[in-house]
């Protein structure tokens, strides 16, 4: 009895381990390949990093090192000579450049300049320079003078506020009264909605710039185009709000009904408490929206400069430079906000979201 | 929990109710009016403005003198190489990108449901982040890459020069899987456990189990994906706009009826364009929904038309 017992027991110590191994493999290769995978898809990121800090030219230059380096200098006789790898008997030497020809040309040894002028026979043109690792602000610089960034960014923070109160405030509203009332005909209205997140924008292009400009309203020149539509909600975000109302247990309202509470109170007090998540994602998706708009900006906002949102000034400055480097600096600072907002929120944004009726 | 409701509690005082369910009904309105007025004043209206311009010469600069001219502007439509060929761009790239978007969102999404995964949060958001890059930033973003891989991997290699253009809708598209794969994941998640543990004991391994369990019970999700995907080839809503870069729009479409807007300040023929573009949107939603009810799984409890 004894003996039968113990022998399938040490069969199943061995089998555990064999399983505890293939799972740490499973565990371990799964996560290098996430981690590869993110080095890949990421990559284009730094490379725009290090590309903002470099100097100018060296970014389309193939000879030129990948990192933000400077061509290396020695003074002699009062000006900046370039440093060369010179090719010589005695092996490849630094030498700067003094006197440049054709055939052949003279150059200085920075470490015994006093040694005079060397003569060297072959195309200096041929020669590698020889770099150092410098980084430079100057593209920054450059950027921020001709683009009056702070503007752009206080404008874009002023348009993303007020319209982000209209979204909320009535896409909430609206996906309350979806989610909680029995309206006769909701579903066909419903459909409605849902078939106008479909239509394409352009089609309402024409009539809608026509109904903003001058010969109606006159709002060109003004926020009011990028903000007054969001005052009555958008379509898909009543999707997303109206999904997740759905899934909270009615009980708690008709709990809150009985302790005599209204319809404005139960959405306060009981709906949107147990909705964080989903009204941080609408509140966000808003936001990357507006930081993102270029459509409505450039139809609205292009005569009027001191009113321009960051995302369309931004583009409006880079047709001015002619150097990717600071084209660079510009795509960076432009993403670089809601980069930071969306790690800020990671913790809410789309979590739990309810898209459809299988969930939860 | 419409139990309560439907079960009849109630049923035994029936004016009382009927006051009851029309007070319901008309502060359910007042909840939905904010929609229903934008609807009518921003889409229902321009739309039907819109098709009425359809018909007319309307000119930015002289809209005093517009005129009727019948069905002119869709005859010059099928005259017009260049706009069948922005609509042919506009299929193409909601043909090409949606397949790539979906199977790398779908395949991530797969990876992200194991709970072998470390540092989910994270990851999912740096999968995301690429998705709410502004467009603004990335075709410098991506132009930049391409001189940086083009001396670290292609010339080193001794391989031939890169396309640019080739390149750039196929990236576009692997940048924009956040929303999607975030959905999709979303789905995966939710699906419960004890159906595939009752796989498990039937011996069906880990790839019978994503292609008949998995797929099945998320296809509400891919297709919510596949009609997000869809509008944004066309102009349409989406979860996230990264907008455009000057004239370098995704959908070329959309793009050339901005054209003939703005460049030409013809605005009966852009009205005519987008109600072309419109009513081939609207044909190929159509054929979507319709086919989704061969392939996507909707739970029989539920009445309500869900996505």
């Amino acid at each position: 009895m004894l003996k039968f017992s113990r022998n399938p027991s040490r069969g199943h110590d061995v089998s555990r381990l064999t399983l505890r191994l293939w799972d740490f493999t499973g565990t371990a290769l799964l996560n290098l390949f996430m981690f590869l995978f993110l080095i890949a898809y990421l990559s284009p990121i730094p490379f725009m990093f290090i590309a903002s800090f470099t100097p100018r030219d060296q970014f389309t230059n193939p000879n030129a090192p990948i990192l933000p380096s400077e061509r290396l200098k020695f003074n002699y006789d009062g000006k900046d000579r370039i440093i060369y790898y010179v090719p010589t008997d005695d092996g490849v030497k630094q030498w700067a450049l003094y006197k440049p020809a054709r055939r052949s040309s003279e150059f200085i040894d920075p470490q015994h300049p006093e040694a005079g002028p060397i003569h060297w026979d072959g195309q200096w043109r041929l020669l590698n320079p020889v770099y150092k690792f410098s980084p430079t602000l100057d593209n920054y610089k450059n950027f921020l003078e001709i683009t009056n960034l702070p503007l752009l960014f206080k404008n874009t923070f002023i348009v993303a506020f007020i319209s982000e109160i209209g979204v909320l405030f009535s896409s909430i509203a609206v996906a309350y009264g979806f989610s909680r009332f029995r309206i006769p005909g909701a579903k066909y209205i419903f459909f409605l909605l849902i078939a106008t997140i479909m239509i394409p924008s352009n089609i309402t292009l024409v009539p809608t710039y026509y109904l903003f400009s001058g010969h109606v309203l006159n709002w060109i020149g003004t926020w009011l185009p990028l903000i007054v539509p969001h005052f009555f909600g958008s379509a898909i975000f009543i999707f997303l709000l109206r999904q997740n109302f759905k899934s909270i247990p009615r009980d708690l309202d008709e709990a809150a009904m009985l302790d005599g509470a209204g319809p404005l109170r139960i959405l306060l007090s009981v709906i949107l408490p147990q909705s964080i998540p989903v009204v941080t994602t609408v509140a966000l998706l808003h936001f990357f929206y507006i930081w993102n708009e270029t459509r409505m900006a450039s139809l609205y906002l292009g005569i009027r400069p001191d009113l321009q949102i960051v995302s369309f000034g931004v583009q409006r400055s880079q047709s001015f430079f002619f150097t990717p480097e600071t084209l660079m600096v510009g795509a960076l600072l432009v993403m670089i906000v809601p980069v930071i907002v969306l790690f800020l929120s990671q913790r809410f944004f789309m979590q739990d979201m309810i898209i459809t009726q299988i969930e939860k | 929990m419409d139990i309560v409701h439907r079960s009849g509690i109630f049923k035994e005082n029936k004016p009382v109710k009927r006051t009851r369910l029309r007070q319901e009904a008309l502060v359910g309105l007042l909840f939905l009016s904010p929609w229903i007025i934008g609807f009518i004043a921003l889409k229902a209206l321009p739309i039907l403005a819109s098709l009425v311009f359809s018909f007319t010469d309307f000119h930015m600069l002289n809209p005093g003198e517009t005129q009727f001219i019948g069905m002119a502007n869709y005859a010059h439509f099928v005259r017009d190489a260049e706009a069948s060929s922005s609509l042919f761009g506009s299929l193409t790239y909601f043909l090409f990108t949606v397949p790539i978007e979906i199977f790398f969102a779908l395949g991530l999404a797969a990876i992200f449901t194991s709970e072998r995964l470390k540092n989910k949060r994270f990851s999912r958001t740096l999968v995301f982040m690429t998705s709410i890059i502004p467009a603004t930033s990335i075709f410098f973003i991506f132009q930049g890459s391409l001189q940086y891989a083009k001396r670290l991997i292609f010339d080193p290699l001794g391989l031939p020069p890169i396309n640019q253009f080739s390149l750039l809708l196929p990236f576009m598209a692997l940048w924009s899987i956040g929303p999607g794969f975030l959905i999709l994941q979303g789905a995966m998640e939710s699906v419960p456990n004890e159906i595939y543990e009752a796989a498990r004991v039937d011996g069906a391994g880990p790839f019978a189990r994503f292609f008949y369990i998995t797929l099945p019970m998320i296809s509400p999700a891919i297709f919510f994906t596949l009609v997000i995907n869809f509008t944004g080839a066309f102009g349409g809503a989406v979860l996230l706009d990264r907008g455009y870069i000057l004239s370098f729009s995704l959908s070329p479409m959309e793009g050339y009826i901005n054209n003939v807007m703005f460049t030409e300040a013809n605005l009966g023929y852009a009205s005519a364009l987008a109600w072309v573009t419109f009513t081939i949107t609207m044909i190929i939603t159509i054929m979507l929904f319709r086919s989704s009810r061969r392939w996507v799984y909707f739970p029989e409890e539920d009445t309500d038309v869900e996505i």
